[in-house]
């Protein structure tokens, strides 16, 4: 295969993503809802960006791949285009036979119980269909397979040429953590320099940062106004305002000016007492991501059949904490936290499991939650190593618990059917809806 | 594979892996010490020795379900620590004065968990281990070690000094000197001890008092330099894994004609293959040292796998090992991707590769034994 040819190979399951969201742009801003208009203003932030990172494969312009959870501000800072090799298993589902076999396929490799999404991105890598970028900053936590997930890439033969950074991630929430995280950060820094050939500016850092600071505020002021009953939006929209505020439009204005909307929307909404679900029976705290493929049928089925809202998930829901940005100091430092405290997924399963409780506790009691669901996936062993901690919470503090058992991106591991008589069940046997 | 060695020391040895609390465990507490757990290799059982105390490598050896646990872990966990945390249940680890977790992976930490809270073990305390085995995470684990040795000073009211700390580290790589020695006669043509009996040997050692444990060894290695060594086998292995306690897993395997001369498996070379540098200094640091940067790393350690492959590239060769068994608990992460590529580099360089999935209690023995004689008999052994 000519260069050529091999740049085309690993671009085309890339470029197929970004006509798919480009179709959906399209199917968006035909929607009569506020929701889905929402929608389509962020898809197209991602097509682009997408865009952006197949001109920089094109042209040989640095670019690399990293996550939402590796202080992205910075790369934002360095105007350094990156992408995650991850967002293909999500955006996947779109296309069930196409992810299905690509499940099968990763299954062949790395057996089946390792996660379905990390599966895939490694079988990505082994199949040479990525992008292959300048550098890497990889993630080693939460859990064990994003650590062996970047062990794959490291083994493989044309990525293994790849630069590889990883900050190592400490299992505390002291001020020696934060101390030993902003090394790390250092650290990443000073490799991103050296290979990329781009530099960090403090005075970029600080925008960066300020704008950044700012859309958590409004993603906390949208989170406020998910609170009243009823819920103005539903399942989904919470996954894009993290999109938002820790991926693509990090430190973005144009983030700023699309939670202003998200937040203007949930307001009138509030104002009028309307809420996603027209008779609102059931609140519902989703502790999982929200992934696409369960979005087309078992949320919709939900909300439709039972009156049952997705109020909070894990990944909209994060604390609020400001990036002082007086001093080089202070950025790396509220930079380190931010990366470890209140990144979703992270900041749970990271550390000890009170991490986990504590969201219960305080997500039930904000968002007056009925009930909290488990989803169960299975690539979380940690989480589901809390099971019986999370049930007890529960009882403690008098909200039913369910456990699911599921795969958040192969729905052949439980079929849907199985999964709505659970929640039916659930439901019948608690007294809700 | 039939067992030629027949000394006291090495019905001892046997009785300690087969057994949770050993004679010498109970011999232990009669005389008023202590036992403290150790969950993982990482932990670093000098501090626990120079405090005075048994460190002891939890097992599940003897578990005969999960039946409590799974009302805490789910069917997702891997069953090494659903068998440990059911036995911490049933009160079965009440032997222990105390637990100590490293965040190894994500089964062993949430055991840590689920244990402090349902499991009334008086001292209870988890490290934070690094991903990493650079300069930096030497340093982090450096001060977890500090930590450590204050927590067992302020709970237990004794005094870890520099010089108990110096004499521990002696006498634990006393003991890995002795280990490799072990595992030396394990190279000749006809090794004297099969590889269940050299698990065993290993698994008790995690399982007893180290000045005993050192001196019976020595009576062993006496002995067996002896013997004429076993020279009915069809092929050399090795087994590349995990958490691997329980010898009568490697007996089943041993019946089909393989001889496992050598490992790199958690009870096994990772623990003994290098030793902690001895002499002037912090012993903290020597300590953080060994256990981070030193020694085989477990596949948790991002950045490392080249160094893992070499080491047991080396082990092929010194123990002219015909064919590699790698095994996995079922639902272990960290050893689906490292056999996965240990698997495809070996491979192609020549050295067959077989990998096992199991769980933690020894089950589907034909299973076991058929795949095991296929393999062989790929090798043409």
């Amino acid at each position: 295969m000519t260069e050529k040819e091999l740049q085309r190979k690993r671009l085309e399951k890339f470029i197929q993503e970004r006509d798919m969201l480009h179709a959906m742009v399209q199917a968006f801003t035909q929607s009569p809802t506020a929701e889905e208009q929402l929608y389509a203003g962020l898809t197209k932030v991602y097509v682009d960006h997408h865009n952006e990172i197949i001109r920089c494969v094109e042209e040989g312009k640095p670019f690399i791949a990293s996550y939402f959870a590796c202080a992205p501000e910075i790369y934002s800072a360095m105007d350094l285009p990156w992408y995650t090799f991850l967002t293909p298993a999500f955006t996947g589902a779109i296309s069930e036979p196409t992810l299905s076999a690509e499940i099968d396929g990763s299954e062949k490799l790395f057996g089946k119980d390792l996660c379905t999404i990390l599966r895939i991105a490694g079988y990505y890598i082994e199949e040479d269909v990525a992008p292959i970028p300048t550098a890497i900053i990889g993630l080693l936590h939460p859990c064990d397979g994003t650590t062996v997930l970047h062990q794959i890439i490291a083994s493989n033969e044309n990525w293994s040429k790849v630069p590889q950074f990883a900050a190592d991630p400490p299992y505390w929430e002291d001020e020696r953590s934060i101390d030993y995280y902003v090394g790390e950060l250092k650290r990443m820094v000073a490799f991103l320099e050296e290979h990329t050939g781009y530099r960090l500016d403090m005075d970029r850092l600080r925008e960066v940062i300020e704008v950044s600071n700012k859309e958590y505020e409004l993603w906390m002021e949208y989170n406020e106004l998910r609170r009243a009953v009823p819920c103005p939006h539903g399942y989904g929209v919470g996954m894009q305002a993290f999109g938002v505020v820790e991926g693509f439009l990090v430190g973005d204005p144009r983030g700023i000016d699309w939670l202003k909307i998200l937040v203007a929307d949930a307001e009138k909404l509030v104002q009028e007492k309307r809420g996603k679900v027209p008779n609102e029976r059931i609140r519902l705290f989703w502790f999982d991501v929200v992934s696409l493929g369960w979005s087309f049928d078992l949320f919709p089925w939900l909300e439709q059949e039972w009156g049952a809202v997705i109020v909070m998930d894990m990944f909209g829901y994060t604390p609020y904490t400001l990036i002082d940005t007086s001093s080089e100091v202070t950025m790396f430092r509220g930079l380190a936290k931010r990366a470890l405290f209140d990144v979703p997924m992270v900041r749970q399963a990271r550390g000890v499991a009170d991490n986990f409780l504590a969201d219960i506790r305080r997500v039930v009691k904000d968002y007056k939650i009925n009930c909290v669901v488990w989803p169960g996936h299975m690539g979380h062993k940690d989480g589901s190593a809390n099971i019986g901690m999370m049930r007890e919470t529960c009882r403690e503090i008098g909200v039913p618990f369910l456990h699911i058992g599921l795969d958040l991106f192969d729905k052949r591991y439980t079929a849907i059917d199985e999964i709505k008589d659970k929640f039916s069940q659930f439901f019948t046997a608690m007294g809700l809806g | 594979m039939e067992t030629k060695v027949k000394t006291k020391a090495m019905q001892e040895f046997s009785e300690a892996a087969k057994t949770l609390v050993n004679p010498a465990v109970q011999d232990w507490r009669k005389q008023g010490g202590k036992v403290v757990g150790c969950f993982c290799s990482y932990v670093p059982e000098e501090i626990i020795t120079a405090a005075g105390f048994l460190p002891f490598r939890m097992r599940a050896t003897g578990s005969a379900g999960t039946e409590l646990a799974d009302a805490y872990l789910s069917s997702i966990n891997c069953s090494f620590t659903r068998h440990c945390f059911n036995m911490g249940l049933r009160g079965e680890y009440g032997f222990v004065e105390g637990v100590i977790w490293p965040s190894t992976c994500d089964h062993v930490r949430r055991t840590y968990d689920n244990w402090k809270r349902k499991v009334e073990t008086p001292f209870v305390h988890i490290m934070s281990l690094p991903k990493k085995t650079e300069e930096p995470q030497v340093g982090w684990y450096r001060d977890e070690m500090v930590n450590l040795k204050k927590a067992l000073e302020k709970h237990f009211g004794v005094k870890i000094t520099d010089e108990r700390l110096w004499e521990a580290i002696r006498l634990h790589n006393e003991t890995r000197r002795l280990q490799r020695q072990l595992y030396e006669l394990r190279k000749k043509r006809n090794p004297p001890i099969t590889g269940a009996e050299a698990l065993a040997v290993m698994v008790a050692g995690t399982a007893m008092p180290k000045e005993r444990y050192n001196q019976l060894l020595k009576e062993l290695l006496d002995e067996i330099s002896q013997l004429e060594g076993n020279a009915d086998y069809r092929a050399r292995l090795m087994i590349v894994g995990g958490i691997l306690d329980d010898p009568a897993y490697i007996e089943v395997i041993e019946s089909q004609g393989g001889l496992v001369v050598t490992d790199m498996t958690c009870f096994g070379t990772k623990i003994m293959w290098n030793d902690v540098a001895e002499g002037a200094g912090d012993p903290l640091t020597a300590l953080a040292r060994y256990y981070i940067a030193d020694r085989p790393s477990c596949p948790r350690m991002f950045g490392d796998y080249s160094r893992r492959a070499d080491f047991v590239r080396e082990m092929v060769r010194e123990f002219k090992v015909d064919g590699i068994i790698g095994e996995r608990l079922i639902f272990c992460d960290l050893w689906t991707v490292e056999h996965y590529m240990l698997d495809k580099d070996l491979k192609a360089e020549g050295v067959p590769y077989l990998k096992l999935d199991r769980e933690y209690l020894l089950g589907g023995i034909g299973q076991l034994r058929t795949r095991v004689q296929a393999f062989l008999e790929t090798m043409r052994r």
